[in-house]
């Protein structure tokens, strides 16, 4: 078969292209001068009057061409017109990709072929292309004109590898999924090992369209622009490249491309510019092991992951504007170049300032995590009971700092760096306590998912935190086992040889707790990780929220500082994230007989001898143990109830505690003050209040769920909601940030250091940077009342915009829910953004009500309600047959769903419909 | 300021020529019964007939043309003549004349294309797929009267969207009328969302454009009270304003659509002088979405509508007492 040559072309009109953006330049390559399609944003920055200021080199992959960067041309040029660093994008079609030329073949490829193109080829091919291109304009490389390059698929190895050597010229480099190395002790994808058995190659590549298809498939792609992308690969003699490509992937040793490989893998290992990798995880070809292998090679590198993208990351989610945040975060715009006095201040200052901010309150310098341990190594006192141990199982100070140095040694003997990643699949105990604890010592980061995110939410929380090591009880490893999570196994008892060897486990903490105290430990900094916290994943996947060891100090210098739990305190700990604090204030702590993930199961007795055994004056757990609690309290006995009755202090954090429920746990607890603190995974401890101040604001009539005022430390700021229902960038605090709708944004010692491999998350919700302090965006909204007191009223994204502004849910749900006919309530937006109807849905369910319309009586006294409270026009109010709850929190109504079944009802939809 | 005002004999018409004798203007009418508007000069004739048209129109400095064939049925050619032949010669002669203003009335139903409108601004009219010959030839008509704008002779098209009020015979009374008689259907959930306009707003708003078509001009805007109501509800509640009972007759979509395709063939064949019970375009109407975001109008009109619903219904019921 005879492959002719043929000219490098433009495109065709395709959609979302500039016809302006491409060029043809020809090149002098290795074998004479080709001529190349390229996308350059030059001609289209010069005509709208724009000097560029950077150039960013993209490179695409196989099967795909320019066309993938489209959408990083286009958010270019539209930030250098709108003011921002104007930065150059000049993508190349690889040479007999996309619409550069063809070479002449008279054979199909062949992995051994001479006519192939290797990727040193290729690489050569690339520096010809751009090299000229930079000389167009005169500063390129410069220190005022940086370069930085982006690739995809192999595009991003042929681009990290050029990048890497010429390290004079480049200052940073970007990568969507690719992969550098083949590991030797992993076999070639599946997808890829189909394509690459020997006569299979050219049908699935050339001679069909069929490789083609399958990458297409790789994102959620229209038709158009499928065919966009399939347009230079009409005939095989159009696709002779995409099997060139296929055939030079080296899959081994012997293959002639894989000593460059080699080559490019050891000179990306010697790059130290900033680097970012945006991965989508779901791709069939470039697996997590190939990311894992690249961060290792680039540990400076900034992750940011998609977690429910494929192969073509950029096509389905916004990879453009995560490249141009991070290239602003990494670049100061040419504005302030120079001009100094514009820039953040330095580091140094920053942190103190946020020192002296959290010094606010009575001093409290930072302690090491593990240093009341370590300091009562001698102690015999009880620090910490275990009744989910049967019998219940106490420990002493000196056991547990013995057990957790034993532990620590032995970690460091099996290999456990600081830095790695441990996840932890144990229940809240002792067990868990003494990994935890090890851990902390030796500075290896605990990786903590709820188990309450599902088999498949915890696969996917786990393996983006990619951790080392994974200590779990059997459930914890049978998971581990089932769904494949990374990390090699510690049980927590031995297993013996048969379940050792099924389970892949290399030891146990039982052995390890054996192990001679040795080594000096080695001891963390105070900034470096000490736990990834998983969210609950009620918005999207589960979230990894950082914490440094400084953040968790401050957290438990937080316990101590605004609820007295101090050295020598018995706490009952029903509540995960602070069941694990008591060691690092001194405090004992008895984790009562409960199942965690169901905290329903607390009962009154269990909490009582739990009280009795740690002679306790402090209770923490979630409104639902409590709600169980109050309900079998007349189960308790005398001596039960008189420990009850010792009590001094209940604290119930993970949701919001009714009056009425806090008048039930003050039956049960009748001496305790009871608090309701409100936080999230990011920030456990934000604002407080107690069952007086829960009376107080609820007398007040103000909307929403009261949940009292920041507690000491806590700096609070309201970014104001704008009429499209976007939170403002200015921060509003005191008297400017009363009675209006806002997102509640705070600043303290102890909130979050960041998310785990999700940069861009976590430079938005710190973007802030009001009194030079870290601020953390918590996306939950209210308003601030005129005492100070915090009002929640949703979330950020459930934010009604009508035409007299925007509407935050939760204050008017508060409001119909008043009413005698309504069970629950959820208020959603209809219609378009700033002009929105504003909807009640009502729950059917335990009420008289009909689906469909609500009677008229009703949806008149509604109306009348919120016009008068809130000053809104109420356009319908309708009854939902179910109503859908998320399925993590029973309690959390999910509005999205609800307001796209109204929105269907209200357009004339069915009732019965789809909730 | 000298205005003419066409079609001055139904409710709106006489309305807006009251309003706008009150706020001071000399106001010429042009119809062909008496207006019955006190202070206005009546100009009896069609806007069919040029001759008239040419005397109502000379002189004036504003035009309000308000005259139209409104009607579910009906000869094709008697609303080419009066919506579409009519409103060219009255632009004609207005221009001729050396009118600056026109503000043209017209209705959202010549963007309708059978599609729910949800939260929508005012699309271009397109006659090539208006539902029914009404919206065919009013359509076409309004793009005769943007055709026309220019710096010298200003156009403001008003589409004012379901209007109801006292003494609407086109929707309030007829809803009356047939709850009062049980024949009020609620099609399907009777949820779909629709803008309603209260006539007094109505009014506000044409007199609200002859100024604003000064400083804006050359668009269309749809004119409603900004309070889209489920129609199931607001049916019911004019019901009920004007002595009748809920209505509690339910008919499903797909048949009524289906039913008012037969009775629109039957009404065509037969001797009707009367609306047909049921048109597929009123069906569509009763049982899709169609609401529309008002900022710009209100932007541009300077306008906001003095009357909610709420207080337009008990307006009605005191009408009805």
């Amino acid at each position: 078969m005879k492959f002719p040559a043929r000219p490098a072309t433009i495109p065709p009109q395709l959609p979302e292209w500039d016809p302006a953006w491409s060029r043809i330049v020809e090149a002098r390559t290795s074998d004479g001068t080709h001529a190349f399609h390229v996308l350059d944003t030059l001609p289209a920055l010069t005509a709208a009057g724009v000097e560029p200021a950077g150039t960013i080199v993209a490179l695409h992959g196989n099967p795909t061409w320019s066309y993938l960067w489209r959408r990083l041309a286009r958010a270019t040029v539209d930030a250098a017109q709108s003011g921002g660093r104007a930065w150059r994008l000049i993508a190349p079609d690889q040479l007999e990709m996309g619409f550069s030329e063809r070479l002449p073949h008279s054979a199909m490829p062949d992995p051994r072929s001479a006519e192939v193109r290797r990727i040193a080829d290729r690489i050569a091919d690339f520096d010809a292309v751009v090299s000229d291109l930079f000389a167009e304009v005169g500063d390129s490389g410069s220190a005022t004109h940086p370069i930085v390059t982006i690739g995809h698929d192999w595009g991003g190895v042929l681009s990290l590898g050029w990048a890497a050597r010429n390290t004079d010229l480049v200052s940073a480099a970007i990568s969507l999924n690719t992969a550098v190395h083949q590991p030797d002790d992993a076999p070639v994808p599946a997808p890829l090992r189909a394509t690459l058995t020997g006569p299979m190659l050219p049908t699935a590549t050339v001679l069909t369209d069929w490789f083609l298809k399958v990458t297409m498939s790789l994102g959620d792609l229209d038709a158009e622009t499928k065919d966009a992308f399939r347009a230079p690969y009409r005939t095989a003699a159009d696709r002779w490249a995409i099997g060139n490509f296929v055939a030079d992937i080296p899959v081994d040793a012997n293959h002639p491309s894989d000593p460059e490989l080699q080559r490019i893998g050891k000179d990306i290992e010697a790059f130290d510019k900033p680097a970012l990798l945006v991965w989508g995880p779901k791709d069939p070809v470039f697996l997590e092991r190939y990311l894992r292998d690249l961060r290792q090679r680039l540990p400076q590198a900034d992750v940011h992951r998609f977690e429910k993208a494929s192969h073509l990351v950029s096509e389905d989610h916004d990879v453009s504007g995560v490249v141009l945040d991070w290239l602003n975060a990494q670049f100061d715009s040419p504005d302030t170049v120079n001009t100094p006095t514009e820039a953040a201040p330095p580091p140094s200052e920053r942190s103190s300032t946020a020192a002296s901010a959290q010094e606010s309150g009575p001093a409290s310098p930072i302690r090491a995590v593990t240093a009341i341990l370590d300091a009562r190594s001698d102690d015999e006192a009880i620090a910490s009971v275990d009744f989910a141990q049967n019998p219940a199982q106490q420990i002493t100070w000196h056991h547990l700092w013995h057990v957790t140095t034993s532990i620590a040694n032995g970690l460091l003997d099996l290999g456990v760096k600081p830095g790695d990643r441990v996840s932890m699949l144990v229940p809240p105990g002792n067990n868990l306590t003494a990994a935890l604890y090890a851990c902390l010592k030796i500075g290896a980061v605990a990786v903590v998912a709820d188990a309450g995110l599902g088999p498949k939410g915890m696969t996917r929380a786990i393996t983006s935190a990619d951790p080392q090591w994974i200590i779990g009880e059997l459930p914890g490893l049978t998971l581990a086992r089932a769904f494949g999570w990374p990390g090699k196994r510690i049980s927590v008892s031995p297993l013996g040889p048969v379940r050792s060897r099924m389970f892949k486990t290399e030891t146990s903490l039982t052995e390890l707790s054996r192990t001679p105290h040795r080594d000096e430990l080695p001891t963390p900094a105070a900034d470096a990780d000490a736990a990834i916290l998983f969210t609950s994943g009620s918005t999207g996947p589960a979230k990894g929220v950082r914490y440094t060891h400084a953040n968790i100090s401050a957290l438990a210098a937080v316990l101590t500082r605004v609820f007295d739990v101090r050295e020598g305190t018995g706490l009952v700990a029903g509540f995960p994230p602070f069941a694990l604090l008591g060691p690092a204030i001194g405090a004992t702590s008895v984790t009562p007989d409960m199942s965690v993930t169901k905290p329903k199961t607390l009962t009154a007795t269990a909490i009582a001898d739990a009280i009795i055994a740690g002679r306790a004056t402090m209770v923490f757990a979630s409104p639902a143990a409590y709600r169980n609690v109050a309900a079998t309290a007349a189960d308790l006995d005398a001596q039960q109830r008189a420990a009850c009755a010792g009590v001094e202090l209940v604290l119930s954090a993970g949701a919001p505690v009714p009056l009425e429920l806090m008048d039930s746990i003050a039956e049960v607890f009748p001496n305790a003050s009871i608090h309701s603190p409100y936080g999230m995974t990011e920030g456990l401890l934000l604002t407080d209040i107690d069952r007086a101040g829960v009376a107080e604001a609820e007398a007040t009539g103000g909307l929403g769920v009261c949940v009292g005022r920041p507690i000491d430390g806590v700096e609070l700021a309201l970014a104001p909601i704008d009429e499209s229902g976007e939170s403002s960038a200015e921060l509003l605090q005191g008297d400017a940030a009363r009675s209006r709708l806002g997102e509640f944004v705070v600043s303290a010692a102890h909130i979050k250091s960041g998310y785990d491999n999700l940069w861009r998350t976590t430079a938005d919700s710190s973007r802030d940077d009001l009194h030079g302090l870290t601020w953390h965006r918590t996306n939950d909204i209210g308003h601030i009342d005129d005492a100070g007191r915090v009002w929640l009223e949703g979330r950020l994204q459930h934010v009604v915009t009508t035409v007299r502004g925007p509407v935050g849910p939760g204050g008017l749900e508060a409001l119909v829910d008043t009413d005698a006919q309504v069970s629950r309530s959820a208020v959603v937006g209809i219609g378009p953004v700033g002009t929105q109807a504003l909807v009640v849905v009502l729950d059917a369910e335990g009420t008289e009500l009909s689906p469909g319309l609500a009677p008229l009586e009703l949806t008149t006294r509604l109306r009348e309600k919120v016009a008068e409270e809130g000053g809104h026009d109420l356009t319908a109010v309708l009854v939902a047959p179910v109503f859908p709850t998320d399925i993590r929190h029973n309690s959390k109504i999910d509005r999205s769903r609800l307001a796209a079944w109204a929105d269907s009802v209200l357009a004339g939809g069915p009732v019965r419909g789809n909730v | 300021m000298r205005i003419t005002v066409t079609g001055a004999s139904g409710l709106l018409g006489s309305s807006v020529a009251h309003a706008l004798v009150t706020a001071g203007h000399e106001v010429t009418t042009l119809q062909r019964r008496p207006s019955g508007v006190a202070g206005a000069t009546d100009v009896l004739g069609s806007v069919t007939d040029a001759e008239s048209v040419e005397r109502a129109v000379t002189g004036a400095e504003a035009v309000v043309h308000l005259a139209a064939k409104v009607s579910m049925m009906g000869d094709p050619k008697d609303f080419e003549a009066v919506n579409i032949g009519g409103t060219r010669t009255l632009v004609d002669a207005a221009r001729d004349s050396g009118v600056q203003r026109l503000v043209h009335i017209s209705s959202p139903s010549v963007a309708h294309t059978g599609d729910s409108i949800i939260g929508d601004g005012a699309e271009p009219a397109s006659p090539e797929f208006a539902r029914g010959e009404y919206a065919r030839t009013k359509g076409a008509g309004e793009r005769i009267a943007l055709g026309a704008d220019a710096p010298d002779f200003r156009v403001l098209v008003l589409r004012p969207h379901l209007m109801w009020g006292p003494g609407d015979t086109q929707l309030t009374e007829r809803v009356i009328d047939r709850a009062r008689a049980g024949r009020m259907p609620v099609l399907g959930s009777g949820a779909a969302l629709v803008d309603t306009l209260f006539v007094d707003n109505a009014v506000e708003a044409i007199a609200a454009a002859v100024t604003a078509v000064d400083s804006t001009h050359g668009e269309a805007l749809v004119v409603t009270n900004g309070q889209p109501r489920p129609i199931g509800e607001l049916m019911s509640r004019i019901a009920i304003a004007g002595g009748a009972s809920q209505p509690k007759l339910r008919v499903p979509v797909a048949p009524a659509l289906a039913a008012g395709t037969v009775v629109e063939k039957v009404w065509e064949l037969g001797e009707h002088d009367d609306e047909p019970p049921l048109t597929r375009f009123l069906a569509e109407q009763l049982s899709t979405a169609h609401w529309f975001d008002q900022r710009r109008t209100q932007e541009v009109l300077d306008w906001t509508p003095r009357i909610s619903i709420e207080e337009g219904l008990q307006i009605l019921a005191d009408h009805y007492a």
